[in-house]
């Protein structure tokens, strides 16, 4: 442990600049594919609900009010920002975008709620109902009615000494 | 002098250790910062934090919760006390009252306080490291009662006064003792400041702060200031035993050169500090038993003349 | 007045303990990084320590397990009043994509009482700088509910004027066939 080398060492570090990046007042630009938060937007949404058949943690909820109203409901509590609503989203009402400043005090601010008019058939007025038993599978995933009678959502049995701990997640209706 | 000077010159010290305290650490924490290329909290950092851990909750918590509010006060009381004794740019008035050996007790008796604190909290990780702190209390604390008692030799007398002002290099002969023991000093100073490489038992992220660990708030913040408080008392003593050039002159100018040492000491324990890494204890006990044996030497020079 | 002193130095020098009760560590990372020279949060005087009585903020990570489900209630409770609670990345706020597997019990908020969310997977060093910085009070968040409304059905027989509830069915109080 010579002391010199250890001189050595303090002179070199310090003739290397501070590398502190000064967040809050100045900051870095983030990368062209950044995925941040997902906006949703209206206007060219057809209500597919293909973004909430594919979301890996069954963050958007589809409800259908009646026949000819739908609401697509983004939750934001446990989004991974992951794309796959954006990648699969036919009309490309879904952008990543590159927010990514998030925090909050109340986790309901980062919900996005649609309520959007679906058509029915033309003729006779009535939604179709689907082809085969795949297909009726695939509806049932994200359905929000469905959602108290999912077989697909395991429920922790766990308690905690001295309080219950498992009850529902509470999905805020409006 | 009167008794009340002595009284106000006795506090007068403490008011300047209180104050210079966080500030020496707040200096030190700034330049490990520039050190590791990053900017570091702002300067007055530590009273910052130890204003807001006076104003947290108290929580008693640990095996004996008495011990624990006693430890916690007795350390920085026995570090004031110290501040009283030593002469901090103008000669403490109080140091007549009393010898080395109350120095050296009351010195070894800040560090039991921590060894109280990991007691009172009872839980595996504080007994691990307070006995890490104590293997290492025992190989240091006669470093620093040897260089003592080599000024003590040299001036007949154990009063702390004379020890004080003598310093440790006034042999008959050439003062080999003196030479011998500054750089015992030197390299153990880590040590006794409680700053890496030789911080073992506290402030330690691999016992989850060791005897600390139980303490919160208001208690946390008077063991925080005592080691603070330890850079400026040891800094201190160092230059006044071993560094005395310069502190005889007058008022403004001697005070301004004691000062002047006393942070370049500051930054050398911060420049050693920022670029070593934590020995581990058997390093370190290793380390401190070569001192001891030049120390021993230094001692036998010294007690022939030298 | 030495209560309100102290309580305004609650802001400038945050002492973080860093609790992390099942996740895949890339929330610690991210965290560990905003300590590092790049992104140093010491200049904001926020400290890690290691025990949580020292702290006085808890950042969770990972969802809450029924494994370490107690630990983190204690850990919780082991922290001195005045304390926050920071629930960093997906898992912690809301389960993450592993909200109903079999050993997880939920968001991180099922078991201690959270302040503050900074979602993300894992959200970046600046995204959680800036977390600390709204909770400070810093800054202002920059996230607001947004909800859409389509107010004119596009043809024409629909009204929404005539949707009446009947329990859970909604029917048209018209129905026309074609």
């Amino acid at each position: 442990m010579s002391l010199l080398s250890k001189l050595a060492e303090t002179l070199i570090c310090l003739k290397t600049e501070r590398a502190t990046l000064p967040y809050p007042a100045e900051a870095k630009p983030v990368p062209e594919k950044f995925r941040g938060r997902p906006i949703f937007d209206a206007s060219k949404c057809i209500g597919c609900a293909g973004c909430a058949n594919n979301c890996p943690a069954r963050e958007i909820l589809v409800y259908d009010v009646c026949q000819e109203i739908r609401i697509i409901k983004y939750l934001g509590l446990r989004c991974t920002y992951c794309g796959r609503c954006a990648d699969v989203c036919p009309e490309k009402a879904i952008t990543m975008s590159h927010e990514f400043e998030n925090g909050t005090d109340k986790i309901g601010d980062i919900q996005q709620r649609l309520e959007l008019f679906m058509s029915t058939c033309q003729r006779c007025g009535r939604c179709f109902k689907e082809p085969s038993v795949l297909e009726q599978l695939k509806m049932k995933g994200y359905r929000f009615d469905d959602l108290q009678n999912e077989r697909w959502i395991f429920r922790s049995q766990a308690r905690l000494e001295g309080d219950a701990v498992v009850d529902d997640l509470k999905i805020e209706m409006d | 002098m009167s008794a009340i000077g002595m009284i106000a010159g006795g506090l007068l010290n403490v008011a300047l250790v209180l104050l210079a305290a966080p500030l020496a650490q707040g200096i030190l924490r700034k330049i490990t910062a520039r050190i590791q290329s990053r900017q570091g909290p702002p300067l007055l950092q530590p009273y910052f934090d130890l204003l807001k851990l006076l104003g947290k909750e108290d929580i008693e918590s640990g095996e004996v919760p008495g011990m624990q509010r006693f430890a916690a006060c007795l350390s920085l009381a026995t570090i004031l006390a110290v501040a009283c004794l030593v002469p901090m740019g103008f000669f403490a008035p109080m140091s007549g009252a009393g010898d080395i050996i109350l120095l050296i007790y009351l010195l070894t008796f800040c560090g039991i306080c921590t060894l109280l604190a990991g007691l009172a909290a009872g839980s595996t990780y504080s007994l691990v490291g307070i006995s890490r702190e104590m293997m290492g209390m025992i190989a240091l604390e006669p470093l620093f009662a040897i260089a003592l008692v080599v000024g003590a030799l040299h001036t007949g007398s154990l009063r702390l006064d004379t020890v004080l002002q003598g310093s440790a290099y006034n042999a008959e002969g050439f003062p080999w003792s003196g030479i011998l023991m500054l750089g015992v000093m030197l390299l153990s100073f880590q040590a006794f400041v409680q700053r890496v490489p030789f911080d073992i038992a506290e402030a330690e992220t691999e016992l989850m702060e060791g005897p600390l660990m139980e303490y919160s708030g208001p208690k946390l913040a008077l063991f925080k200031y005592a080691q603070m408080a330890k850079l400026i008392v040891y800094s201190a003593l160092f230059v006044t035993l071993f560094v005395p050039w310069g502190s005889e002159l007058r008022f403004p100018v001697g005070w301004l050169f004691f000062w002047l040492k006393l942070s370049g000491l500051v930054l050398l324990v911060t420049v050693v500090a920022a670029t070593h890494a934590r020995y581990r204890i058997d390093q370190a006990l290793r380390f401190f038993a070569g001192l001891m044996g030049v120390a021993f030497v230094a001692l036998i020079l010294a007690s022939y003349g030298h | 007045m030495w209560k309100n002193l102290c309580q305004k130095m609650f802001g400038r020098s945050l002492w973080v303990y860093h609790a992390n009760s099942g996740g895949c560590n890339g929330c610690d990372i991210e965290v560990l990084n905003a300590l590092t020279p790049y992104y140093d949060v010491e200049r904001f005087g926020i400290k890690l320590v290691g025990s949580p009585r020292h702290a006085d903020v808890m950042l969770c990570q990972g969802p809450a397990m029924r494994s370490t489900a107690q630990a983190l209630k204690r850990a919780y409770e082991a922290m001195p009043a005045p304390k926050l609670v920071f629930a960093i990345g997906s898992c912690a706020c809301g389960g993450g994509v592993w909200f109903d597997s079999y050993s997880v019990l939920g968001p991180v908020e099922r078991i201690v009482p959270v302040n503050y969310y900074i979602p993300g997977c894992p959200p970046r060093p600046e995204a959680i700088i800036y977390g600390v910085a709204v909770a400070l009070g810093l800054v202002n968040k920059k996230t607001v509910p947004v909800q859409f409304k389509e107010l004119e059905l596009p043809i024409p027989r629909y009204h929404r004027s005539e949707l009446r509830g009947e329990g859970e069915l909604v029917v048209y109080e018209k129905a026309e066939k074609i």
